[in-house]
Formats: C-alpha cells, sequence, structure tokens
C-alpha cells in the first residue's frame, strides 16, 4: 500500500498552488512504480512538455513561466525538482529519502514539524484521517463558493473560514496550520495578479545579480592621447573639438524628458473634449469600406521583418516571447478551486455502485488534469451522464445503475 | 465562371481544393481547379486527421468506459460495438506523418515533418535554421 493522501491542487499553470497540507500527493520515492490512476497528463492537449511521464517524475514540476515562483510556494511536492529526485534517491532510502528532500526545500516549520509527525505514525493511519477532514473541507468548500469571490489584496471570507475548518481538523497545531494556510492562500493571490500583470516589477530582482556593463566608448574620444593626430608634417595637432562639446550636456542626459519645462507651448486640453461616439451595428457596407483601406494602406512587405509582422497581425505566426498561455486569457480567471472541486457535479449520479466509483476516478483524473478548461471538464462530465442515462436498461440488468 | 468554381468547391465540406481535377462550370466548359496539397493520398490523410479531432473526445470517453475493470461487462460490450461503429477514419492510428512537402510516407523526421532528401535539401541551401552539416 502506498501512502497516498487525497491531492488536491497541484499543477501551477497558472498559479494554483495546493491549497493545504494534507492535500499534497506523497509516495514513497521507491514506491512510485505504482502511480495512481492520472498522474499522466494528456499530451494531446496545449502544453507540451518535453519527457514529462516518466514514471519516477513528477509531471508538476517543469517548464511553465512560473515554474520559478511556485517552486517555493507548492513546497512539499511539486517544488520538488527532477535532478533533485534523482540524486537524492541512489543515496538513501524510503522514508529517509523523503523526508530530506522535504526537509531542504524551503518550507515552513509546521510542514516539516508535520511530515515527520506523519513519518513516526504508523503509516496506514494517516488516509483514514483525511477521507473526513476532506469531506467536511470541501463541502464547506463548495457551500462557500456558490458565488463570486473577492477580488484583490485580501482573501474572500469563504476561503478564510475554509482554511480554518481545515485547520481545526487537523490533529497538531491548530492555529499554525491555519496561519500556514492563509499565508499560502495569500502567496497565492499575489502570484496569480504578479501573473495578470505581467511581473513588471520584480525585473530588478531579476538583474540584481547581472553585472553592470559600462558604455566603453564614452570619454575615450576625449582624453588627450586620442585627439593627437598624426599629420604630414610630423607635427601632429589636436582632434577638433568643436561641436561636440556643446551636445556632451544634452547627450548625458538618460533621457529626453528630463530637463526644466521651457513654458513655450500651451499644454493641450482637448482630450476630455472627445467623448465616446455611440456606433451602431456596422453595417456590410461599412466593413467593406474599412477592409479597402486597409487593403490601400497595407503594403506588400519590403523585408522578411514586414513579413513576420504581418503573419503575426494574422496569427500565423506565435507572439515573441513564447507565451505559453496565449489564448487562454480567460482560463486564468477562474478559481483554482473550480478545477479541483469537481464533487457538487456529480450529483446526477447513483450514490452508490461501480457507476460512482468510476465517476469518482474520472473526477479525480479532472481535478489532476492542468491542460483541460473547466468548460472542457464539465463537457466531459455531462457526456457521462448522458452516456449512463441511456444505457440505464443494461446497467439495471447488471445492478449496476 | 470563378463564382461557380468557387461554391462547387466550399461545397466539398472540409473546404479544400482538390488537386487538379475538372469541373463543369453552368457553361459546360470543363475547368481545371488547382489544389494545395501535393496528392491525393496527402488530402486523405488530411481527412483522417481532421476527423480524429473531431472524434477525438468522444474516442477517449469510449475508451474510458471500455478498459474498465469497474463497470459491468455488459455494458463495456456494449461500448465495444459503438466505438466499432464510429468511422472508420476517426482513428487516429490510421494517421501517417507524411512528408509536408512532397508527401512521402517514410524517411520523415517528426521534428521538421520533412522527408529526408528534403530535409538534405533544404539543409545544404541554408534555409534550416541551427542545421549544419555533422562532423566529429
Amino acid at each position: 500500500m502506498y501512502r497516498r493522501i487525497i491531492l488536491l491542487a497541484t499543477r501551477n499553470r497558472s498559479g494554483i498552488s495546493p491549497i493545504a497540507e494534507h492535500s499534497i500527493n506523497i509516495t514513497n520515492q521507491q514506491e512510485t512504480k505504482r502511480t495512481s490512476v492520472s498522474t499522466c497528463p494528456n499530451r494531446q492537449r496545449m502544453h507540451y512538455n518535453k519527457g514529462v511521464c516518466a514514471p519516477n517524475n513528477r509531471p508538476f514540476s517543469t517548464s511553465t513561466a512560473l515554474s520559478k515562483e511556485n517552486e517555493e510556494s507548492s513546497a512539499p511536492k511539486t517544488g520538488v525538482t527532477e535532478a533533485k529526485v534523482k540524486e537524492e534517491e541512489p543515496r538513501k532510502s524510503g522514508k529517509e529519502n523523503l523526508l530530506d528532500l522535504l526537509s531542504a526545500m524551503k518550507v515552513g516549520v509546521t510542514t516539516k514539524k508535520k511530515f515527520q509527525a506523519l513519518k513516526s505514525q504508523k503509516s496506514k493511519e494517516q488516509p483514514r484521517v483525511h477521507p473526513e477532514s476532506m469531506e467536511s473541507a470541501t463541502s464547506m468548500f463548495q457551500k462557500a463558493t456558490t458565488e463570486q469571490q473577492a477580488q484583490k489584496e485580501s482573501l474572500s471570507p469563504e476561503l478564510v473560514a475554509a482554511a480554518s475548518a481545515v485547520a481545526s481538523s487537523m490533529p497538531f497545531k491548530k492555529s499554525q496550520t491555519e496561519s500556514e494556510l492563509l499565508q499560502q492562500l495569500r502567496k497565492h493571490e499575489s502570484d496569480t495578479e504578479v501573473h495578470k500583470k505581467g511581473e513588471t516589477n520584480n525585473i530588478g530582482n531579476i538583474i540584481a545579480d547581472m553585472k553592470v556593463g559600462k558604455h566603453p566608448n564614452a570619454r575615450s574620444p576625449n582624453r588627450p592621447a586620442n585627439q593627437i593626430r598624426f599629420d604630414d608634417d610630423g607635427r601632429g595637432y589636436t582632434h577638433d573639438r568643436g561641436v561636440v562639446n556643446e551636445f556632451d550636456a544634452v547627450r548625458r542626459r538618460k533621457s529626453l524628458f528630463t530637463g526644466k519645462r521651457l513654458n513655450i507651448f500651451p499644454s493641450t486640453t482637448d482630450t476630455t473634449e472627445t467623448e465616446p461616439k455611440e456606433v451602431s451595428v456596422p453595417s456590410l457596407w461599412d466593413i467593406e469600406l474599412a477592409g479597402q483601406i486597409a487593403a490601400v494602406i497595407k503594403h506588400l512587405p519590403r523585408n522578411g521583418f514586414e513579413e513576420m509582422i504581418q503573419w503575426t497581425k494574422d496569427g500565423k505566426l506565435w507572439q515573441y516571447p513564447i507565451n505559453n498561455e496565449a489564448g487562454l486569457e480567460e482560463e486564468s480567471d477562474v478559481p483554482f478551486h473550480e478545477h479541483v472541486f469537481l464533487d457538487s457535479h456529480l450529483e446526477d449520479f447513483p450514490k452508490q455502485g461501480p457507476v460512482r466509483h468510476f465517476m469518482e476516478l474520472v473526477i479525480n483524473g479532472l481535478s489532476k488534469n492542468p491542460y483541460l478548461t473547466v468548460k472542457q471538464k464539465m463537457e466531459h462530465i455531462e457526456w457521462f451522464r448522458e452516456y449512463f442515462q441511456q444505457k440505464e436498461e443494461v446497467l439495471k440488468e447488471s445492478e449496476a445503475y | 465562371m470563378a463564382a461557380s468554381v468557387l461554391a462547387r468547391l466550399v461545397k466539398s465540406g472540409f473546404e479544400f481544393l482538390q488537386t487538379s481535377f475538372r469541373t463543369t462550370s453552368q457553361a459546360g466548359n470543363v475547368e481545371q481547379v488547382r489544389g494545395y496539397y501535393v496528392n491525393w493520398r496527402m488530402l486523405r490523410d488530411v481527412k483522417r486527421r481532421q476527423m480524429a479531432f473531431e472524434y477525438a473526445n468522444d474516442r477517449l470517453r469510449m475508451n474510458a468506459i471500455r478498459k474498465n475493470t469497474i463497470l459491468p461487462k455488459e455494458l463495456q460490450e456494449i461500448a465495444d460495438k459503438e466505438i466499432a461503429a464510429f468511422p472508420r477514419d476517426s482513428c487516429p492510428v490510421r494517421i501517417r506523418n507524411r512528408c509536408v512537402m512532397t508527401s512521402r510516407p517514410r524517411g520523415v523526421k517528426r521534428r521538421w515533418r520533412l522527408s529526408r532528401i528534403v530535409f538534405r535539401h533544404l539543409a545544404d541551401h541554408n534555409q534550416m535554421s541551427g542545421i549544419q552539416r555533422a562532423m566529429w
């Protein structure tokens, strides 16, 4: 038997980080041969991760733009890089291996203590504890998320309430786990916000390690050594300074707009006057005219660059720098719990029996799939619902419905 | 004249022009139509790919029902028959990765979708970015 704690949210495609420590799927490194049913994401879909579906690897720790940010937040499981796994494995065994990995990562204190406590307890008790807590948390969550959630920096009260419910169901150190959970949630929110804005502020962090490159040629024409030119007579004379020194001060300014304002021209106040005109639905003639104007203005591309620009506008060429989530912008607005907590859609299915079991496996797999949109997941579930309703008689004969 | 040809082509469902077949216009003249694909085999492969894309979800779900130890066997047998009833071109196994330029079915490198001959031709004329003759 492998230690299997129910997985809630794993993939950090758009900043989804695991909501709770108990929701992390940890399988013993030695026992990874028996991975769970649906760890391998569907490769037909949008992202193409190379070499991902090996039995030993977590498919979640690879190359999106966010993997750097989210390595810390999704610490206990998805932060494990494949290199780390491979180098740790041959030396150590089993539980020590796992714990070393966990302790090496940037994890909060409670997580570490919690896993040490896990190790000390019998492994079989843990999975029994968590499904109960999961039920309470998920039902709480499902009730809470019927409405829209509050955006921006504050966590929504339902999330806070859900976090406190989860923490209270944990066996040890409830206040600390609660604060940890809230911290994780806040970090997740801030990560998604940053990702949406496009990380304009943090470029300083990235370039902090880079060396400052000084412009080498700024002063060398001014040096006396460079100003003497060799003449035919052999006397030599200095370089013409002339115009150069007048523009030196101007050139030294870093930008065009840093000088003192001269107030020669009045600043324009016409921007407030234009109102948005009410445009009715453009008729076919208008569209045709606009197309004609565009065709007249558009010139044939004079070179390869213009050709590439034209293709990018047409959509034939991807936008650079490559955005893995091009075309998926509205997906990032979907909160992670709609991807993960899919139990509420199982209401039309029977409560017991093989059909339910099957659908729970389907839900489990879908919740782990980071490549599908919520709409696609819903379509899958819908299809199964219709199919089983059609095949009701067959199922009743075999007493399965 | 052009309009009737176009209308005829749009009718063919997938909107691809077929390689050089003859259509009769309204006036009764026989006209040739030039297409974009190298040959008919390439066209059929394109059709198979489009159909496989259409039926991909359905096939995935049916296979999930079939390859299962949980659901009853009667249901799985019915699912077997249903998936066999799908059109033959809907299965992805029938897709062949042909060369994009010459439609050659063999000797095609997947990364470039080109056959070895075309690849060599382009690489020798410096049209392949980052490809260089190997020498070590």
